[in-house]
C-alpha cells in the first residue's frame, strides 16, 4: 500500500485567488481524506453590524462580496423591511430583480472563465470575461459603479433606469447572447472539457441534501430547489423555473451554470418589459424591532440572513449565511476518491468566493 | 420569516435533528445569540422550502452536543459558534479547537457581549 501523504492545497494557489486550504491526504496520485480550513481572513462582519446604525449595515454588507455584492445588500434590506413593516414600491421590486440577474450573469461569466482557466484554456477563460465586461459596464452605466453598486437600499432602491438605459440594456444583453452562443458550447460539448469534469466530483442527489449544499451545487445533483421559486421581489410574476442536472459531477454543476446565464439573461429582459412606472423608495421611519430570517437565491446559493432589532437604531444580532460557507463540506464527499490533478477542478465546481466566506 | 419553531433541550436535541435527517430536511446554518447569562440558538432547517427552527435555551457553563453525526455540514458553524462565543460544544466531527478563525493573538470570544472579567464588566472583542 502506497504511504499516506497530507499536501496542503492552497492558502495559496494559481487557481484559487481567495485564501482557502484543504488539507489533502493522498495515496499515490488518490485523494483519501480532506480537511477545510477556513480563517484566513475573517472580517466580523457580523460583530460590525451590531456596532453600526442599521442603515449603514446596506453599505457594510454589500462589502462582504465583489461579486454577489447587490444581493448581499438585498437580502440585508429585505429583512429590515420585514421587521419595520416597510411596503416596496413595486417598480423598486422590478429594478432588484434587475439588479440580481444581471450580478448572475456576470457571476456565472466569471465562473465559466475561471473553469477555463483551471484547465489552461486561457482563450477561452479571456473571451467569458471580454463578454462580462459589458454586463459591468450596465452597471456603472445605471449605477455609477461597475461592482459595489449601492443600488439598493432599505425601502426600495436609490436610482431609477430610464427608458433610454433600459434600451442600452437590451441592446447590451442581445450582444451578450450572441457571443455567448459561441462560448457556451465548448464548454458543454468540448471533448477536453468533458474529460475533466464529467464523473468527477460526484455528489449525489441524497448527498448534496445530506450535506447542506446549495445553488447550482445543489440542483446540479438533480434537487430542483432554488429560493427564487418563493416568488421574493417579483420572481412569481416572471414564471421562474429552476434549472437543474442529474450528474452530481462537475460537468453538470457547469451546465446549471451555463444554463442559468441564458435564465438570468432572459428574467433580465422580462423584468425590464414588465416593469411599471411609479416611485422607486418608500422611505423608512422608524427603527426596526423583532427577528426574522430572509433567504434569497445569490449565484452561488442561497443566501440566508437573520436580524434582531431591538426598537434600537442598532441591530442586536445579524447573522449572515453565505452559499460557500454551506458548500464547502461537500468537498470532503467529493474529493475522497479523485485524482490529486482533478483537485483544483473540483474545487473550482463549488464556484467557492471566501469573501463571502470570511465575512 | 422565521419558519416553524420547535424548542428542543440540549438532551433532546439530538433526536429531533435525528428526526429531520430521516425527514430529509436539509440543514441551513445555526445562529447563536448572546442572552447574558445563556445562549439561545436556532438550528435552521429546509424542508421543500419551507423553514424549521430547533430552538435551544442553554446555559453558558452546559455542554451542547454536535449534530455532526447526523449532519456533517454543521462542522464549520459549530466550531465558529465555540470560537465566537464561547459555546461548549462537544464531539465535533473536525474539532480545530478554537483555531478555525481566531488566532492566540486575536480577540477572545468577540460576539460574546460583555464578559465578564475580574470581576469587572468588560466588552466581548475589546
Amino acid at each position: 500500500m502506497a504511504p499516506r501523504t497530507i499536501a496542503p492545497f492552497g492558502p495559496q494557489h494559481p487557481v484559487l485567488p481567495e485564501p482557502l486550504q484543504l488539507k489533502i491526504g493522498y495515496e499515490d496520485e488518490k485523494v483519501v481524506e480532506v480537511v477545510p480550513a477556513i480563517g484566513y481572513c475573517h472580517r466580523g462582519v457580523e460583530k460590525a453590524g451590531e456596532l453600526n446604525e442599521f442603515p449603514k449595515n446596506v453599505f457594510l454588507v454589500e462589502r462582504i462580496c465583489g461579486i454577489c455584492s447587490f444581493i448581499h445588500a438585498l437580502c440585508y434590506c429585505m429583512g429590515v423591511e420585514e421587521l419595520m413593516k416597510l411596503e416596496v414600491p413595486e417598480r423598486a421590486k422590478y429594478l432588484r430583480v434587475v439588479y440580481s440577474e444581471l450580478s448572475r450573469v456576470h457571476s456565472h461569466l466569471l465562473w465559466l472563465g475561471l473553469l477555463a482557466d483551471a484547465f489552461g484554456f486561457e482563450s477561452l477563460f479571456m473571451e467569458f470575461w471580454r463578454v462580462r465586461e459589458k454586463v459591468l459596464d450596465l452597471m456603472e452605466m445605471t449605477s455609477g459603479d461597475r461592482v459595489i453598486m449601492s443600488s439598493c437600499t432599505i425601502g426600495g432602491v436609490r436610482r431609477d433606469i430610464s427608458p433610454e438605459q433600459a434600451k442600452e440594456i437590451e441592446k447590451t444583453l442581445a450582444w451578450v447572447r450572441n457571443q455567448y452562443n459561441r462560448l457556451a458550447p465548448v464548454v458543454l460539448n468540448d471533448y477536453t472539457v468533458k474529460k475533466r469534469t464529467v464523473g468527477v466530483g460526484v455528489v449525489t442527489k441524497e448527498q448534496a441534501v445530506a450535506l447542506g449544499c446549495v445553488g447550482p451545487t445543489l440542483r446540479g445533483s438533480g434537487v430542483n430547489q432554488d429560493l427564487r421559486q418563493t416568488g421574493y421581489a417579483v420572481y412569481k410574476e416572471l414564471g421562474f423555473e429552476p434549472i437543474t442536472a442529474d450528474g452530481g459531477d462537475s460537468y453538470s454543476r457547469a451546465v446549471v451554470r451555463a444554463k442559468e446565464t441564458y435564465q438570468a439573461i432572459d428574467l433580465t429582459l422580462e423584468a425590464l418589459a414588465k416593469m411599471p412606472a411609479g416611485e422607486i423608495l418608500n422611505k423608512p421611519k422608524g427603527n426596526p424591532q423583532g427577528e426574522t430570517v430572509m433567504r434569497v437565491e445569490q449565484p452561488r446559493g442561497e443566501l440566508f440572513y437573520y436580524l434582531k432589532g431591538d426598537g434600537s437604531r442598532n441591530l442586536e444580532r445579524l447573522r449572515v449565511r453565505t452559499p460557500t460557507y454551506a458548500n464547502i463540506p461537500s468537498l470532503l464527499v467529493m474529493l475522497p476518491g479523485s485524482q490529486m490533478a482533478d483537485v483544483p477542478v473540483i474545487t473550482l465546481s463549488i464556484d467557492p468566493c471566501i469573501s463571502c466566506t470570511e465575512r | 420569516m422565521m419558519g416553524k419553531n420547535v424548542s428542543v433541550t440540549k438532551d433532546t436535541l439530538v433526536p429531533e435533528v435525528q428526526k429531520l435527517a430521516e425527514a430529509k430536511a436539509r440543514f441551513i446554518t445555526a445562529t447563536c445569540l448572546d442572552l447574558g447569562d445563556q445562549f439561545q440558538v436556532y438550528y435552521s432547517f429546509d424542508q421543500d422550502l419551507q423553514e424549521v427552527d430547533l430552538q435551544l435555551m442553554v446555559g453558558k457553563d452546559e455542554e451542547v452536543p454536535s449534530i455532526t453525526g447526523q449532519y456533517l455540514c454543521a462542522l464549520l458553524i459549530e466550531n465558529e459558534m465555540k470560537e465566537l462565543f464561547g459555546m461548549k460544544v462537544k464531539d465535533i466531527a473536525i474539532d480545530f479547537g478554537g483555531k478555525m478563525l481566531l488566532t492566540d493573538t486575536s480577540p477572545q470570544l468577540p460576539m460574546v457581549k460583555a464578559v465578564k472579567k475580574s470581576g469587572e464588566d468588560q466588552k466581548g472583542g475589546e
